[in-house]
């Protein structure tokens, strides 16, 4: 607690960016998917989304990362309202 | 049947020999029967470390190769009743060694001594699939550094496929400068890793000093990192080992649910 308020007031640690870049790193090893294969499948998955609804495909972010062992792939997209 | 423990980490550098090396002679010096094997053939060290080097007449290949008996290549620690170590051949490569003879010569090890602790070498090739084919569970043994964590994951995931379960060593850590936010903690490494933890060396140079003279540090004055590798003898030998005590704050900030408690 007290180190999230020291990172509000005096900027992120070196240790919690070593956390942030090890969280992200870990899930692209235990997958075997590096980052430009991940960027491949986030365009291919924003194209079958813009299938069915209407999407800024560029705005399609992936995500893979581990917690506890597991790890989770999360794709978000804003939906854009019809007639727009 | 004695156990048979792999320490391995990945990355070199990182201090599996100098754990190895100590928490042997703490398990020895705690009454039980150890074997120290250095399965890093072509580049031994466990034996430098140990203050052994004169002493080498035969070999882990030796054994393994029917040139010697086991008892044989084994040598007896002088300072401590029932501590030896199974030397690494430094002229054979790692090829000369298959994992089904290391599974036969650590299963025969396992006859005769409480503890056979395995020293694996760096790397993830032939060399780690030999020390681990025998072991029946594995010491992670991780500094709390970017790339020694991302060597550290990956090897946990090879032993669980190979059946082998790991805990955690966090090895030089240094309390200031996590305290000051340029290192990653214990529970950090931990969260990261989620791996249970046997404990966290903190970095001392008197560990430097006694490495120097060939002695490992339990076996020399109470310095901080021997204090802590005999806590984890204990515990790696069941002995129970009170916990760490946590202050009042702490206490009520998790019962609060304010900070995560440490798996």
């Amino acid at each position: 607690m007290w180190n999230n308020l020291k990172n509000l007031i005096y900027g992120k640690s070196s240790s919690s960016v070593a956390k942030g870049r090890l969280h992200l790193v870990l899930a692209q090893d235990r997958t075997g998917l590096d980052g430009g294969r991940l960027q491949e499948m986030r365009a291919e998955i924003a194209a079958v989304i813009a299938k069915y609804v209407p999407i800024d495909a560029e705005a399609v972010e992936i995500q893979i990362e581990t917690r506890s062992r597991e790890t989770q792939l999360t794709v978000s997209s804003a939906i854009q309202p019809r007639n727009a | 049947m004695g156990r048979a423990i792999v320490i391995t980490s990945g990355k070199g550098g990182v201090g599996k020999t100098t754990t190895t090396a100590n928490l042997g002679a703490a398990l020895a010096a705690l009454g039980h029967t150890v074997v120290l094997v250095d399965a890093d053939i072509g580049l031994r060290n466990l034996d430098v470390v140990m203050g052994l080097e004169n002493r080498i007449v035969y070999h882990v290949v030796d054994a393994i190769q029917g040139k010697c008996s086991v008892q044989k290549a084994l040598i007896k620690d002088r300072r401590l009743d029932n501590l030896w170590l199974l030397p690494a051949s430094q002229t054979d490569d790692k090829d000369s060694v298959t994992p089904a003879d290391m599974r036969s010569l650590i299963f025969e090890l396992k006859t005769m001594y409480d503890f056979v602790l395995i020293d694996c070498p760096a790397g993830i090739e032939q060399g780690f699939k030999n020390a681990i084919a025998g072991a029946d569970e594995a010491i992670v043994v991780a500094t709390p550094e970017v790339s020694s964590i991302r060597d550290a994951d990956r090897v946990v995931g090879l032993l669980a496929a190979a059946d082998i379960q790991a805990q955690l060593i966090v090895n030089r850590i240094s309390p200031h400068l996590v305290k000051r936010g340029d290192m990653l903690s214990q529970s950090d490494v931990i969260e990261i890793l989620s791996l249970e933890m046997l404990g966290a060396i903190p970095l001392d140079n008197q560990v430097i000093a006694t490495t120097n003279k060939g002695v490992p540090a339990v076996l020399e004055g109470k310095s901080l990192a021997a204090k802590e590798f005999i806590r984890i003898a204990k515990r790696i030998s069941g002995l129970e080992v009170e916990r760490e005590s946590v202050g009042f704050f702490t206490r009520i900030g998790r019962a609060l649910g304010l900070s995560a408690t440490p798996a």
